[in-house]
């Protein structure tokens, strides 16, 4: 991140594919030519060693010619270049060129020519060393305190200093600890060398006593180099830094202190001579190189700092003066003087990319991409803007999301239920132990007239009934195609189910042409079992607890013609009483009086009424309408068996209750069971042992206890299903009766399964028992209140559990009355049966729809939340 | 010379490379290494590969701030359950003032108010107990803690098993942690490899405590890399144990933000604080350290001061982004948009280039009344938003910025778009509902009320709304009772007050 870029002056790339490291990039008035420009040096590992001398005509000019000054491939990788006094009886500068396994010290010199490319350079080797070992890299300097010329130390790969005095060979010395070469540096104040060790500290070993110490290269064989080791060398001081090195330099500008620079893999170290933290700091970017280049206030030091996001940052000491963008990432950067142009920063990039760059306020061109606009035609816009504002406004007006009319359907789903039970039973890990336990094949197809993609079926029936598979995936559906499927349905549950039947889903995407992933489709179908998956014939029984009686308005049918599947027809003829028996194990009979136009119904349990009498109505109005009855009509005239139906009412609601005392139970052992984790943990951690005073067996107690309470809730929560199995039958046995009582019309049904069975499934937080019952007092307050008093009482908008369900007996008592007293269900013209459908925002809260308050003045002065939302999401460069 | 090749692809940080050459080197016949035993090839090459491979996943442990569920239910620290104000940051009200109300600046779960800049730890709130951190809904934006440490640190881990498809470079099972431990120079490699690389705590601490014993207790690195994995283990005291002692050694500025990290978890900013200011005297002007207090003093709720530090940050390093973004986003909630725009776009002058940023200089620019820049930001802000919480927001402003103009309709249409981007969106129920009031369709209004409140319990906003709603409506009792719920959400918010002490009125009247 960078305001400017670094203002380019010259610069070129070497080469093809060569690579280059720290050490390749070199410069200094290699020629002493002594008009004191610089030249730059580079040597790559490919061997070729290049020499330049930049002089732009104008900044940014393309390279010249002329400008590079020598080319030379030497035979062997360069690791290392360095100028320096290197050779005996003269001062002039010379080149140092470290290769893998030699040293060598090239002079190098112009002849001037008549024009300006005429100029010549050639290097000549003055002397080379052979060295024994592979070398890493090398520092030079005037080691013990030597006037006039400059000797070479050489570090190998694996660990050893080798000092060269110029044409001659002097010592090696074996670095102790060594693993990994790290930087290295000479410090010609305390003339010592510096160096960063693989344990991650900063050494300094002192020249003398390197010279001093027994000479590693005298012990030829390996045996005693071992020995040698034993034997350490003395460190003048160490410092611990905690991190890897990148690189060391030594500068003393002015002449009262100088500096050890240090720069880490995280962090920036300045060292005092004694191996004392000056300053430090924390980079908070991966550095690739750095150079101390110069003092310009009394005290403090500039440096340059390069890092791998391609940015270089001056420093002065630790304050950030200047951040600018480099093109590419640099290895290595030096300070140059060129011409009459000073502090040339000099960078050289891993893949040869040399550049000659000073910092110039060149903002950092980065250019914002373009939003793809598209050329405005004013007339056009105001078209489609008309155009889709007219969309917007009816799918406003026909509430917001509502499903297509379906008026062609490009996929079909059919089902198809086979008239008889499966001959081998298809059923799997039934809970239910009585024998064979039925099963009967559906066939589902889907029918295709455009192409589908990615079509899926689900089929689902309620919980009891499981199906032997719900999830069918297809492949692409195409145009007039169609696919089969064959499942079987079953009873899984050991308890009976409250509606016998069936709902395909096939869920599709059909492709166009602004999207071709196509927009997500569904078409659905329901099918109804028969009601032999659930029972079979039986003996019939005289007595029972609960009776139901229909009549009709038409002489009773036999059974023979009304139950086929049931009535075994060599009986003949007298069959009017006809006996099931669940797989449950419960038995209902259903009789029919041979004079009077009744039928009678009955089980000694309620709930088990509700299946055989919807069978039983469904029938004879399949019958009669096969005959072309048309006024045939079922009533019901006893009473209402009320009194039964709370009971179920009030086993599901202790079940509830129960649940809720297992809940707090839970909670509360495992806040317990926290508690003593806790304690164990603060034992565990302290430093002296104490003893666990059985919180061990605390712990393990609790656990079983919430083992177990959790076991309890899971068994109360199996009861508390079939519970609600059976009150779900018992009050659509209710509904039926009721609507049969009342003659009740087809909407007036609807309200009313609308009112008793919410579309909400039933949990804890939210049950059936408040959900009726504010459904029933809302109805008993608009459309079957009696005075406009009832009218005015409110509800609370939050729905709980009650405490019982007195108040919930007492409203359905009531709204029965009111339905015999004539009461009419209906809605009026708001949207019909709000109470039951879940508001967005979750099933916790059911605000009410206020038919009679809506006489609100519009214009409230309600607040924005005026905030804008501000997030910023950014990683830290 | 393959050794010297790896050791320069290790320095340009090819680490890719630089593994393949090692790898090489290891495979040879361990014979030929095995010759001088001083020195070995072998082991060279073993350390190299080792930190190649941690350099490839490190992460720096002082940025990585996540609390789990797990951790914050078990931490047995005690911590004073009523702090005094101004010394905890668990109580977000207790500011000593400066700080701006809710009613300017938006606030986050836990409430504190937003910050400029997104940091792990920002996301973070201390819910007391178990039950309420499971309830606290899950919205990208929202304080909910991770559900388990292991989820940001799990990330880290699987490197491990990415990187080599034959098995794991060093199998930690079979590692003889004392013979490591005695040798310094591949002890600190391999301590880095365990922790970053394999994830493996326990082990790292193990070594770690042989290293620190084989080094006398003389070494600083080994007590702050114990002090690190205690860190992780959630040992605090004894994390601040080790770091206090390597400070002792050696002053170090990564040992003082390991330490301030120590004292944040541990609820004492003010301490934190002091050690920050010391480490400044240690170490003028280190950026990190004064960062470090800027960001204490914003979650102190104590805004001008972290202001005063973010700008001493900008003197020491003129490139800071978190600085710069926080610096800017404070003026832009001070009523001084043309400045906030001046930081903004030098940011993107610097360079980045997202979503957000575009967002906040369209709003800077709506509310500097530059209305030409402000739809062609959103446009970009669009343009660029990488998932649907991105976009959601610039509708949501777009929405804002309709609003603010008059243009209704469009606000309403720009509501529901982001609704359609992100249904948590409780800001944009509630303004949905407002403008569904003014229409007059009361029931709507509700709903979108309450699943304003629902969604985001901390804002007022919802709560009033339902509370001035219910009282139109002549639902005194309800209408209290959100005006209760918003008044706890923000006690000094005064129109709370006045309908409060009408309601009071009409009740003391009946």
């Amino acid at each position: 991140m960078s305001l400017f870029k670094a203002r380019d002056w010259w610069s070129t790339i070497l080469g093809e594919k060569e690579e280059f490291d720290q050490g390749c990039l070199c410069v200094a008035d290699v020629d002493n030519s002594g008009s004191g420009q610089d030249k730059v040096i580079v040597g790559s590992y490919k061997g070729y060693l290049r020499i330049f001398n930049p002089h732009p005509v104008k900044p940014g000019d393309e390279v010249q010619p002329e400008d590079l000054l020598l080319e030379v491939q030497l035979r062997e990788p360069i690791l290392q270049v360095e100028v320096g006094k290197f050779v005996s009886g003269t001062e002039g500068l010379h080149l140092a060129v470290l290769h893998c396994r030699k040293l060598c010290v090239y002079a190098v010199s112009g002849t001037q020519g008549n024009v300006e490319h005429g100029n010549q350079y050639q290097i000549k080797l003055m002397y080379e060393h052979n060295l024994q070992r592979t070398a890493c890299n090398m520092t030079y300097g005037p080691f013990g305190g030597v006037k006039g010329r400059d000797l070479i130390c050489i570090q190998s790969m694996d660990g050893m200093l080798m000092l060269f005095e110029q044409e001659s060979y002097a010592f090696g010395r074996f670095l102790p600890g060594f693993l990994l070469p790290g930087p290295l540096a000479y410090s010609s104040r305390t003339d010592s060398f510096i160096t960063v060790s693989s344990c991650q500290q900063v050494e300094s070993y002192k020249y003398q006593v390197l010279a001093f110490a027994t000479d590693a290269d005298d012990r030829q064989d390996t045996e005693q180099q071992k020995l040698s080791s034993g034997k350490r060398l003395a460190v003048d001081w160490v410092l611990n830094i905690g991190e890897q090195a990148l690189d060391i330099c030594v500068v003393s500008f002015n002449q009262g202190v100088s500096s050890v620079f240090v720069l880490g893999e995280r962090n920036f170290f300045c060292l005092k001579d004694n191996g004392q933290i000056r300053f430090m700091k924390k980079l908070d970017y991966s550095p690739s190189c750095f150079i101390p280049y110069c003092s310009v206030q009394e005290g403090t030091i500039n440096t340059l700092i390069a890092n791998h996001s391609k940015m270089l940052n001056v420093y002065q000491d630790v304050t950030l003066k200047w951040a600018t963008q480099l093109p590419c990432i640099p290895v290595s950067v030096k300070v140059a003087n060129f011409q009459d142009l000073k502090g040339v920063i000099v960078t050289l990039s891993d893949d040869g990319h040399l550049q000659c760059s000073y910092l110039g306020t060149d903002p950092s061109l980065f250019q914002a991409p373009k939003v793809d606009s598209r050329e405005i035609n004013y007339e056009e816009m105001n078209a489609e803007m008309k155009e889709l504002q007219k969309i917007i406004r009816e799918a406003t007006k026909t509430q917001d999301i509502l499903p297509e009319s379906e008026k062609q359907r490009d996929v079909t789903v059919t089902a198809e239920v086979s008239p008889d039970l499966d001959e081998e039973s298809q059923a799997i890990d039934s809970e239910i132990k009585a024998g064979a336990v039925p099963s009967v094949t559906v066939k589902v197809t889907i029918q295709s007239r455009v192409t589908a993609q990615k079509p899926s079926l689900a089929v689902c029936v309620q919980a009891p009934l499981a199906v032997t598979c719900d999830q069918f995936v297809f492949g692409d559906l195409e145009p007039d195609s169609s696919e089969t499927v064959v499942l079987s349905v079953f009873l899984r549950e050991n308890c009976c189910p409250s509606e016998l039947e069936g709902t395909c889903i096939v869920s599709y995407n059909i492709p166009t042409e602004l999207n071709p992933e196509g927009i997500p489709r569904v078409a659905q179908c329901n099918f109804s079992l028969p009601l032999k998956l659930i029972c079979f014939p039986a003996q019939p029984s005289k007595a029972a607890n609960h009776k139901l009686t229909i009549d009709t308005n038409k002489p009773p049918i036999s059974f023979v013609t009304l139950f086929p599947d049931f009535v075994d027809p060599s009986e003949g003829d007298q069959a009017n009483v006809l006996g099931f028996e669940f797989l449950t194990g419960s038995k209902t009979t259903l009789l029919a009086s041979k004079t009077s136009q009744r039928y009678r119904i009955q089980s000694d349990q309620l709930e088990d009424l509700w299946l055989v009498t919807k069978e039983l109505i469904h029938r004879l109005q399949i019958y009669f309408k096969k005959q072309n009855c048309k006024d045939f009509a079922c009533t019901f005239s006893g009473s209402i068996p009320l009194q039964e139906y709370f009971e179920l009412i009030d086993r599901h609601f202790e079940l509830r209750l129960n649940a809720e005392r297992f809940q707090e139970l839970l909670s509360e052992r495992a806040v317990q069971f926290r508690a003593i984790e806790r304690r164990l943990l603060t034992r565990f951690k302290d430093k002296t042992p104490a003893p666990l005073q059985h919180l061990d067996t605390l712990l393990e107690g609790t656990f079983r206890e919430v083992i177990a309470l959790a076991d309890a809730a899971e068994e109360n929560q199996a009861n508390m299903f079939q519970a609600f199995a059976k009150l779900k039958s018992a009050t659509h046995l209710v509904i039926m009766l009721i609507s049969l009582w009342q003659k009740l019309s087809a909407d007036q049904v609807a309200i009313l399964e609308a009112t008793f069975l919410p579309l909400a499934e039933d949990t804890q937080e939210l049950g059936w028992e408040e959900t009726v019952d504010a459904a029933v007092s809302y109805l008993l307050r608009t459309c079957l209140s009696k005075s406009s008093k009832e009218q005015a009482l409110t509800l609370s908008s939050q729905l709980s559990m009650p405490k019982d369900t007195s108040k919930l007996k007492k409203n359905i008592t009531l709204f029965c009355d009111r339905l015999a007293k004539g009461g009419r269900l209906s809605l009026g013209t708001d949207s019909a049966t709000q109470q039951a459908a879940v508001m967005p925002g979750g099933c916790a809260t059911i605000p009410e729809s206020d038919l009679e308050e809506r006489t609100i003045i519009p214009g409230s002065t309600a607040m924005f939340s005026s905030n804008g939302q501000i997030t910023k999401q950014k990683s830290k460069p | 010379e393959p050794l010297f090749q790896a050791w320069s692809y290790f320095r340009r940080r090819k680490f890719r490379e630089c593994a393949d050459v090692c790898s090489q080197l290891l495979e040879r016949p361990p014979g030929e290494q095995e010759l001088d035993s001083e020195y070995s090839v072998f082991q060279a090459a073993w350390n190299l590969k080792t930190r190649a491979l941690t350099e490839m996943v490190y992460v720096d442990e002082i940025d990585m701030d996540q609390e789990g569920i797990a951790e914050i239910v078990l931490d047995e620290n005690a911590i004073a359950q009523v702090a005094r104000p101004g010394t905890s940051l668990k109580l977000p009200g207790t500011s000593q003032g400066g700080g701006p109300s809710p009613a300017v600046r938006p606030v986050t779960q836990s409430g504190r108010p937003i910050t400029g800049f997104v940091r792990p730890s920002t996301q973070s709130g201390r819910p007391s107990t178990m039950e309420q951190a499971i309830r606290t809904p899950r919205t990208a934006l929202t304080a909910r803690p991770i559900t388990s440490a292991s989820g940001g640190y799990g990330r880290l881990g699987t490197a491990s098993m990415l990187t080599n498809p034959d098995g794991p470079f060093i199998n930690l099972s079979r590692l003889n942690l004392t013979k490591y431990a005695q040798k310094p120079k591949l002890a600190k490699a391999l301590f880095e490899y365990i922790f970053h690389h394999e994830n493996d705590v326990k082990n790292a601490l193990d070594l770690a405590a042989l290293a620190t014993e084989h080094a006398q207790f003389k070494d600083w690195w080994w007590k702050v890399q114990i002090g690190k994995c205690y860190y992780r283990l959630g040992l605090y005291r004894e994390a601040e144990k080790q770091f206090k002692s390597a400070l002792k050694q050696q002053d170090m500025v990564d040992t003082i933000l390991y330490l301030a990290k120590v004292y944040l978890r541990l609820d004492q900013p003010v301490t934190a604080l002091n050690l920050f200011k010391q480490g400044l005297e240690r170490f003028p002007g280190e950026v990190t350290l004064i960062c470090g207090i800027a960001r204490i003093y914003e979650e102190m709720n104590n805004i001008s001061s972290a202001a005063e530090y973010y700008k001493d940050v900008l003197k020491q390093d003129n490139t800071h982004v978190e600085a710069i973004a926080c610096i800017g986003s404070n003026h832009f909630y001070s009523d001084q948009p043309e400045i906030a725009l001046r930081f903004y776009r030098r940011l993107l002058q610097m360079g980045v280039y997202n979503c957000q940023l575009f967002n906040n200089l369209g709003l800077c620019c709506f509310y500097a009344q530059q209305y030409d820049m402000t739809l062609s930001s959103f446009e970009r802000a669009l343009f660029l938003a990488e998932n649907e919480e991105e976009t959601a927001d610039v509708w949501y402003n777009l929405g804002h910025v309709a609003v603010g103009i008059g243009d209704l309709n469009l606000a309403y249409q720009c509501f529901k778009l982001t609704l359609v981007h992100n249904n948590d969106y409780a800001e944009a129920y509630n303004n949905l509902a407002v403008l569904e009031m003014r229409k007059g369709h009361t029931e709507q209004a509700r709903a979108l009320l309450q699943t304003a409140s629902s969604l985001a319990p901390h804002m007022y906003e919802p709560h009033f709304n339902v509370a001035i709603l219910s009282e139109k409506v002549g639902d005194l009792q309800r209408s209290y009772t959100a005006a209760q719920k918003s008044e706890e959400a923000f006690p000094g918010h005064v129109d709370t007050q006045q309908l409060m002490k009408q309601l009071k009125e009409h009740f003391a009247m009946l």
